[in-house]
This record gives structure tokens, sequence and C-alpha cells, in this order.
């Protein structure tokens, strides 16, 4: 097994399983932001705003293991 | 100073000119008379950067010698990092650098002309309108609700500077031929460095350091929690620079890596056949401006989110136990 297939090997896995987090996550996070806008529609400026921050920091997150798997596919 | 710090802990990026940015960059409705303070901050602009690219022309030759042997065939992961990672550019050593300060000019420029309408008491119009909407924006959503209402307007000032630099600096990235100085992890801990300074500033100042230490563990907590409690809260002291670092340079980097893998289908299929080629270059430019067009939405949210959590942050140290 050459170091380097696997370590390419892990960064692709890697990726799939950050983005099953990240998407997962975010995914939840637009289902309860639409609710809440259909529950009450004149809320919609501060979900709105709520919705943008918290998808900004999954996202984030989701970038540092993004960051990893591209360290492990350069070097 | 910061430039110089930043010069020791980075080895192998270059250190860009993180300038005092809250100093030269007085948004519109905070400055009455702007003017003769340009000059100075120009000035401080330039000398570090001047600095910064000595040490910067140091690393780069080193840096180029070791990727021109690392791989032996360009291949397409060689390609997409030569594209995204840092550049000498016209007799420059470090293409953010460059942008960086272009970047910094901007913004301090920007502002000027915006004050200018300002002049004689009038009401502001044009670009003094558009800058004055935005720092009220800062002020009244992101500043006041999360610092309080003095403290709120000492701190609005950097976070201005923070949020027009990081959009400036997104924006003038979407130019092909250009580089977004924030997809340059130095650039972006410079950025979250000077906002650490102000966490501190803001907590060390209201009450003192040991003040400020204390004042890290939330109150009302059971003696044997104490040690832990005390090491986290340490412990989140730098990770939320870090987190701020390594999520500006994320978001920006993944934008630019997907527009020139997206772009660099065309001559990789074009080598198979020119047809193919040809064929997938209405595919390609049509996804890349899509992709350009996300880059600017996540420009904006980026920016925003960095003001607000420095914000939150700074809330969070000025006024504890909140």
């Amino acid at each position: 097994m050459d170091p380097k297939g696997l370590a390419y090997l892990g960064a692709g896995i890697g990726a799939g399983l950050a983005i099953i987090g990240g998407g997962a996550g975010i995914g939840r996070l637009a289902a309860s932001a639409l609710e809440g806008i259909a529950r009450q529609p004149n809320a919609v400026a501060d979900i709105r705003g709520a919705m943008i921050v918290a998808a900004g920091l999954i996202e984030g997150v989701t970038f540092f293991a993004l960051i990893v798997t591209i360290l492990l596919a350069i070097k | 100073m910061s430039a110089l710090l930043l010069a020791l802990f980075l080895q192998a990026a270059p250190a860009p000119a993180t300038t005092p940015e809250p100093a030269p960059a007085q948004p519109a409705a905070e400055a009455a008379s702007p003017a003769p303070q340009a000059e100075t901050p120009a000035a401080q602009a330039h000398a570090p950067a001047a600095e910064a690219g000595a040490a910067a022309g140091v690393h780069a030759p080193e840096a180029a010698a070791h990727a021109g042997e690392a791989e032996a065939a360009e291949g397409p992961a060689e390609i997409i990092f030569h594209h995204v990672m840092d550049q000498p550019f016209m007799g420059f050593s470090s293409k953010h650098l460059v942008f960086l300060v272009l970047v910094a000019v901007l913004v301090i420029a920007l502002s000027q002309i915006a004050v200018r309408s300002y002049r004689g008491g009038n009401v502001p119009h044009g670009l003094g309108a558009a800058v004055e909407s935005l720092v009220l924006f800062i002020r009244d959503e992101v500043a006041e609700p999360n610092i309080g209402h003095d403290d709120g307007r000492k701190f609005t000032p950097l976070l201005c500077s923070f949020f027009s630099f990081i959009l400036l600096a997104a924006l003038l990235g979407l130019i092909p031929g250009s580089a977004t100085s924030t997809g340059n992890i130095a650039v972006t801990l410079g950025l979250a460095t000077v906002s650490f300074i102000a966490q501190q500033y803001a907590g060390i100042s209201k009450y003192g350091v040991a003040g400020h230490l204390h004042n890290l563990v939330p109150p009302g907590m059971p003696v044997l929690l104490l040690p832990i409690m005390i090491v986290v809260e340490v412990l989140g002291v730098f990770t939320k620079p870090f987190a701020l670092t390594v999520r500006l340079f994320a978001n920006m980097l993944a934008g630019h890596m997907v527009i020139t893998t997206l772009l660099l289908l065309i001559p990789l299929l074009g080598n198979l056949h020119w047809l193919a080629g040809v064929a997938v270059t209405p595919i390609s430019l049509v996804l890349s401006v899509f992709i350009m067009l996300l880059e600017l939405l996540v420009a904006f949210i980026q920016a925003y989110i960095f003001t607000l959590l420095t914000a939150i942050f700074i809330g969070m140290y000025a006024h504890p136990a909140h």
C-alpha cells in the first residue's frame, strides 16, 4: 500500500465525510428556519439574519476538515 | 509592529503588512476632518509593507525552488495549487502582499472620498450616503447590541475597517488575473491577531489584567470545576481568533480553487481531443460565472460573520457575565 495512494484515498473519503456533516447540519438549519418563517411571516428578517450567521459558522467548521483533506492531497 | 510579530510567526508564507487598520480607516460618520490624517497612515502602510516585502523576498525564492523540484510533471493539482497560492507578481515577491496593500489603500481612499460629501454640513450624497448606511448598519446592528452603548461606539471604527477590508479584498479577487489577499492564511492570521488584540484590550482596559483573567471564568461555579474551566477558557481565548483565521481563509480559498478547477477542465479535456476542449468551454464558463456569483455572496457573508464574531467576542470581554 503506497502511502501516497493511502493519503489520496484518505483525502477523498475525508472530504465526503466532511460534506455529509456540513450538509446535514445546514439542511436541518434551513428546515427550522423555513418552519419558523412559515409560523411567523413577519419575523422573516430576523430569522434570515440568524440563519445566515449560523450557516456561516457551520460552514467554517466544515472548512476546517476541508483544509485537512487538502493538506493530505497536496502533501 | 504587528507585521514584525507576524514575520516571526510565519516562516513559510510571506508576512503581510497588517498595518494598524483601525486608526487610519475612520468611517464617514465618525470622522470630521480626516484629510490631514490620511497622509501619515498611508506612510505607515507603506513602511511596514517595504520591510515585510524584504523579508518575503528571502522566503519566496526558497519556496519557488522547493515547489519546482517537488513534483516531476505539472499535474492538475499543481496547477490549481499554483494559481491559488502566493506567487511573485510584477517585480514584487508576493502577489497577495501587493493586493493586501492595494485593498488597504483603496479602503482608506474610498473612506476619504465618502467623507468629502459631508463638507460644509451638507447632507451626504453618492458614495458618502452608501458608506454612511454601512457604518450605521455596523454600529446599530453589530456593535451596539453586542458590545453595549458607549463601548459599541468606541469599537465601531475597528469593526467597519474589518468589514470593508474583507469585503473589498474578496471583491477585488474576483477580477480575473488578480488575487484575493485574504486567501492567504498569513493575511487572515494578521486580521485575527488584530481582532485578538482588540478583544484583550477591551477586557484589560476595563478591568486590568487580573480582573480580565478573573472575568474569563463564568461566575457562580462549583470550585471543583475550576481547574478544568480555567484551562478551557484560556484555550478559548486563543481558539476563537484561530477559528476566525481558518474560516475566512478556507472560504476564500475554496471559492478560488473551484473556479480554477472548472476553468482547468478546458485545457485538460483539450489535451485529450481538441473537440472535447471546445465542447466543455461553454459549460465551464457558465459554471465559473455561477461560482463567481456564489463567491460574491460568500464574500459578503464572511465579512459580516468576521465582524459579528469580533463584536461578540469584544462584548464578552468588555461586559462579562452577561
